[in-house]
């Protein structure tokens, strides 16, 4: 369940980053990077 | 896709706000980690042996779960005690009492069992949304000593995801979602069940093995809660925790006693009780940085207890204790956690003259309001 759930959240990772990149929005680029933090410490494991 | 690729002043702020994600991973990210550094905890003069939690039950070892046992053998025939501070990490004078006892405590007669960190899991997060800081630090005559302060339930990063419903595994009993981590809501557990449930069967199957005569179960709660300064007993422990209550009231400690509901599965004070033979109680002081009502959340609410929102609602009378400008300061509650251990071992050495436990060079209620815990706290550093 855990390796399934990580395994989401890296996906959603690699979907933003490619959504900051592509952005021409400066305040959406802003908010896919605060998304970002969160979700990479759900994929790290760290609450 | 390539185009904006090409785009220089597009791709240089799509690295910039990137680098700056990063920057605060790594920030944010060591600072959650320090969560996962176990206190120091001194040896004292009484500790005879350190084992884990794991010994008795090898179902959570290796796991965040395991924790260490603190021995304090007297050498001299007696009953045995278990005290369990930490269950809930967020209530934090019944963890500190733990370590009083660890480096103070000289048993005379029986042996000391303390596990400061009974859910050590739980010591590794803190709850979301309710903005508490995770750590408080104590200030001892060489210098602050940190603490780190933690969650009510286990972390989820051990134990995930919570069911809709908490089904009590013994009882049938039916729960929100997220008791399903709180160790409180656990016992006696199971050796193939949930994480929780695992360390809750590691802590009964510690007391049927060292055969426990009394476990006491150090806990806060929120001036607001109707069962709060009290002692919560299991129906064959009522006998002892009445005795100590009287002595209590007599040094003019203010406390009640509470039978353990027979219908509330799970508790410790209950479910240790019918399935172990040892005398199960509970204790609760007040910490008014878990309740409600409480304003500014940070380590001086922790510490020195007070709170303009508790006064408030003191005069509105909507409170369960008396609660002051003094408000209910950390030495406070730790010294009525001492003293009513303190009391119920005097309790159970009176009904049991040629069986007891005897815990000798602890600070009493006065020395610890008056001089604080600092001066019974060993130095920072390593132990």
């Amino acid at each position: 369940m855990t390796l399934i759930y990580r395994l989401i959240v890296v996906v959603a990772i690699i979907l933003i980053t490619m959504e900051l990149f592509t952005q021409k929005n400066f305040a959406l680029k802003i908010n896919a990077g605060l998304v970002l933090i969160p979700l990479a410490m759900r994929a790290l494991m760290i609450v | 896709m390539n185009e904006l690729l090409k785009d220089r002043k597009n791709l240089l702020a799509s690295v910039g706000v990137l680098a700056a994600a990063v920057a605060i991973l790594s920030v944010v990210i060591p600072d959650a980690l320090t969560m996962r550094q176990p206190d120091v905890i001194h040896k004292g003069p009484g500790v005879t042996e350190v084992r884990k939690l794991s010994d008795f039950f090898d179902g959570i070892a290796g796991t965040r779960g395991d924790t260490e046992v603190y021995v304090l053998d007297s050498g001299k025939p007696g009953a045995s005690a278990l005290i369990l501070g930490g269950t809930h990490a967020n209530e934090p004078s019944g963890y500190l009492s733990a370590v009083l006892f660890i480096e103070n405590a000289v048993p005379a007669a029986g042996k000391l069992y303390v596990i400061p960190t009974a859910n050590a899991s739980a010591m590794t997060h803190t709850d979301y949304m309710e903005g508490t800081p995770r750590k408080f630090s104590i200030d001892t005559p060489t210098g602050p000593r940190s603490f780190r302060y933690g969650s009510r339930a286990t972390s989820p990063a051990d134990q995930w995801p919570d069911p809709d419903i908490y089904v009590h595994a013994s009882s049938g009993q039916r729960l929100s979602g997220s008791e399903t981590r709180n160790l409180n809501r656990a016992y006696p557990g199971r050796a193939d069940g949930t994480f929780t449930e695992r360390i809750a069967f590691a802590i009964t199957s510690l007391i049927r093995k060292e055969k426990i005569d009394i476990t006491i179960d150090l806990h806060e709660a929120s001036p607001e809660y109707p069962v709060v300064n009290a002692i919560v007993a299991h129906n064959r422990a009522m006998k002892i925790a009445s005795i100590a209550l009287l002595n209590l009231e007599m040094d003019d400690i203010a406390i009640g006693v509470e039978p353990s509901p027979a219908n509330l599965r799970g508790l410790s004070h209950r479910e240790l009780g019918d399935a172990t033979e040892t005398l199960a109680l509970l204790f609760e002081s007040t910490n008014p940085a878990q309740g409600r009502l409480r304003g500014v959340t940070n380590e001086a609410l922790i510490v020195q207890g007070k709170d303009d929102m508790y006064l408030a609602a003191h005069k509105l009378g909507r409170l369960f204790v008396p609660f002051g400008p003094e408000g209910e300061p950390l030495n406070k509650r730790v010294a009525r956690h001492v003293s009513t251990t303190q009391a119920v071992f005097d309790a159970y050495a009176s009904e049991m003259p040629d069986r007891h436990v005897v815990v000798g060079a602890m600070p009493s209620y006065k020395e610890l309001l008056g001089n604080g815990i600092g001066p019974y706290l060993q130095a920072s550093g390593s132990p």
